[in-house]
């Protein structure tokens, strides 16, 4: 049996405390398996957030454990999870994704230098992810001169430039037009399936969940499903 | 190193972002230091421009007196003219110029008034060359020579004894044989310098002095002045070499007071250092601060990328590093462009009727202090960068997530 990428176990997050206790999750045990193109939906508030926030190092859970490629972020300090986010996940957000001040290009490339990779391979790769969203020859842009659909598809490319076990997107869709999104979706599906890239994309949008080979559904900081199509 | 490669050329670009803290800090860094170094190079010229006019006066940069004299200035205490090696080491090259004196304390004695004095004997020409007095004279003339047998009184005493130019006054003081010599002398002149001064000193021939007390060529002082300031120590030290049976002094163990004053202003710039970067830390904080917090989204973003707590706090330390070095360099230029605009000196005389310590007309040159100059700016772009780290670290310490829901 091949080692699920995530492994969560007896997960559960709670914010605040006392009365004002808040349980994010509860109890959540999920494995994400290299390959999965997984959709998370369920209603504002389920969660979805909170359980994409485990899985991608940012945050730690307060109860069970996360393992990411074998190694449980308990007990790993700040220094460490980023470490691991660099290596392991790339992110796309729902806006703002892209630091303002560096090109379409730099901004991937920036991924790449903190990995201290070379100058000429960074280039190199950068240009190659660019390619592959269909960015062509924009890489010289800046994130203001470019529309809100291809700022996420540099997104995209920069989140697959590290080579990372997973992708993680949380409403990645959420600013972009119909076109736009079914354009998008249509990107990670293609890359999924040529290239094998994990993604796991919360999401409330019925496109992007038709796009999905696993649909997982949260309720109240719970798994109400979890179905494969 | 290779963190430094990745962060200065983001943190640079970053510099042009928010143009109000770029701006502020610029003013609030280069106003600060500007104020600091150009006060420096005023406070210098003021002091030494005081100082010199002290000095200039009586006291010179140094004197030489007999052993004792300075404690007990009697006239049993008196020393011969120089001659010998003595009088080949005044005549070298850093000293500007010498002159002897005889001291004589006594009182003056008008038709209306007796008043304590101290009677100088001066050799006239050379006093001319080393004191500033001779220029002084306001009515009458000064000494001839030092045969000279009358008496340049100053103003205020003068005034105090009813006497004037043209008329007579006695002096008493005591002679070699302890006994009282008392003679009338003619005024011939009066100077007009600081009260203090005008009420104690009056002049007469060095000769005609020696004379009144039934001296031979006996003297209590020799004045010497050294144009090169720094060739003062070095000197002193030479002289005393050889003299080694007199009381060699430079000016500061002469005057407590110009001593004191002196090093007053050498450190009150340290004061106002304090002051003005405790303003400037202020506004640096703040306005770092505030772009900080304008840029939470984007610091999370990073921290999700896989930026390191330690790196985010470089990259913002750098943003301030290169802000607070052109406010740093600005400051330089704006105080490098003040004193050399008032290069042809700042004339202090329409306030100077109030400030005793200067005689009349006085202009100031203030000068680049090329050490303290270097010196303010690292130190201010140093401090800078320190408060700065506050900021970073407040940056460092944002939480990816809760950064991340900041939508800005
Ligand atoms: N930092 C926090 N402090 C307090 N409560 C929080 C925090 N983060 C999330 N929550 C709470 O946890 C619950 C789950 O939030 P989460 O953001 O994961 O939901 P979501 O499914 O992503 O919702 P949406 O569809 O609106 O994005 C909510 O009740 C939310 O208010
Ligand atoms: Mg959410």
């Amino acid at each position: 049996m091949i080692n699920p990428i995530v492994r969560c176990r007896g997960v559960g997050k709670s914010f605040g405390s006392g009365e004002l206790v808040v349980h994010a999750l509860r109890d959540v045990d999920l494995d994400i398996l290299a390959g999965d193109f997984a959709t998370l939906a369920g209603p504002s508030g389920s969660g979805k957030t909170t359980l994409l926030n485990m899985i991608g190092a940012l945050d730690r859970p307060t109860s069970g454990t996360v393992e990411i490629d074998g190694q449980s972020l308990a007990g790993m300090d700040k220094s460490g999870l980023s470490e691991l986010r660099l290596h392991k996940i790339g992110f796309v957000f729902q806006a703002y994704n892209l630091v303002p001040v560096l090109s379409a290009q730099e901004n991937i490339e920036f991924v790449l230098q903190l990995q201290k990779v070379a100058p000429d391979e960074r280039a190199r790769r950068a240009r190659e992810v660019l390619a592959e969203v269909g960015l062509e020859g924009m890489g010289h842009r800046r994130p203001s001169a470019l529309s809100g659909g291809q700022q996420q598809r540099v997104a995209v490319a920069r989140a697959l430039v590290s080579r990372p076990s997973i992708v993680l997107a949380d409403e990645p869709t959420a600013n972009l037009d119909s076109a736009t999104t079914t354009e998008l979706v249509g990107l990670m599906a293609r890359l999924n399936q040529e290239l094998g890239i994990t993604f796991v994309i919360g999401t409330h949008d019925p496109r992007v969940m038709d796009h999905s080979q696993r649909h997982i559904e949260l309720l109240d900081g719970r798994i109400a499903s979890d179905t494969r199509s | 190193m290779q963190n430094l490669k990745t962060l200065a050329p983001l943190a640079w670009r970053n510099l042009w972002r928010n143009t109000r803290r770029t701006v502020i800090t610029l003013i609030v860094v280069s106003v600060g230091l500007w104020s600091v170094l150009f006060f420096n190079s005023f406070l210098n010229a003021w002091g030494q421009a005081g100082k010199d006019a002290v000095l200039d006066l009586l006291i010179g940069q140094g004197q030489i007196h007999a052993q004792g004299y300075m404690d007990d200035p009697s006239i049993e205490r008196l020393m011969r003219p120089p001659e010998g090696t003595f009088l080949e080491a005044l005549e070298a090259g850093e000293i500007g110029a010498w002159s002897m004196r005889l001291q004589l304390p006594g009182v003056v004695v008008s038709e209306y008034k007796t008043l304590p004095v101290n009677m100088v004997g001066v050799d006239p020409a050379a006093e001319r060359i080393l004191s500033s007095i001779p220029e002084k004279i306001v009515k009458g003339r000064y000494l001839l020579d030092a045969h000279d047998s009358s008496v340049i009184l100053g103003i205020s005493l003068a005034e105090r004894l009813k006497t004037g130019v043209g008329r007579r006054v006695i002096l008493m003081s005591q002679n070699v044989a302890g006994a009282l010599s008392e003679q009338s002398f003619d005024v011939v002149g009066i100077y007009d310098a600081d009260k203090a001064t005008e009420d104690y000193y009056a002049f007469t021939g060095l000769v005609a002095a020696q004379k009144f007390v039934g001296l031979d060529d006996e003297i209590a002082q020799i004045t010497f002045t050294i144009p090169e300031e720094e060739a003062l120590e070095s000197t002193v030290a030479r002289l005393a070499l050889a003299a080694p049976d007199l009381d060699v002094r430079p000016w500061k163990q002469l005057s407590l007071f110009l001593a004191t004053t002196d090093s007053f202003m050498q450190n009150f710039i340290y004061i106002w250092l304090a002051v003005v970067f405790s303003l400037m830390a202020i506004g640096i904080v703040n306005t770092q601060l505030m772009a900080v917090f304008e840029r939470t989204h984007e610091f999370g973003l990073l921290r999700a990328l896989g930026m390191k707590p330690r790196q985010v706090l470089v990259l913002v330390a750098l943003e301030s590093t290169f802000l607070i070095g052109f406010g740093v360099l600005l400051g330089v230029a704006l105080a490098g462009m003040t004193i050399w605009a008032l290069a042809d000196g700042i004339d202090l005389s329409a306030f100077a009727a109030g400030l005793e310590m200067f005689q009349g007309g006085q202009v100031l040159y203030p000068q680049y202090d090329a050490q303290r100059f270097v010196v303010f700016s690292l130190l201010i772009w140093v401090l800078g960068i320190l408060v700065a780290l506050w900021p970073a670290w407040r940056a460092a310490k944002l939480s990816p997530i809760e950064a991340m829901r900041q939508v800005t």
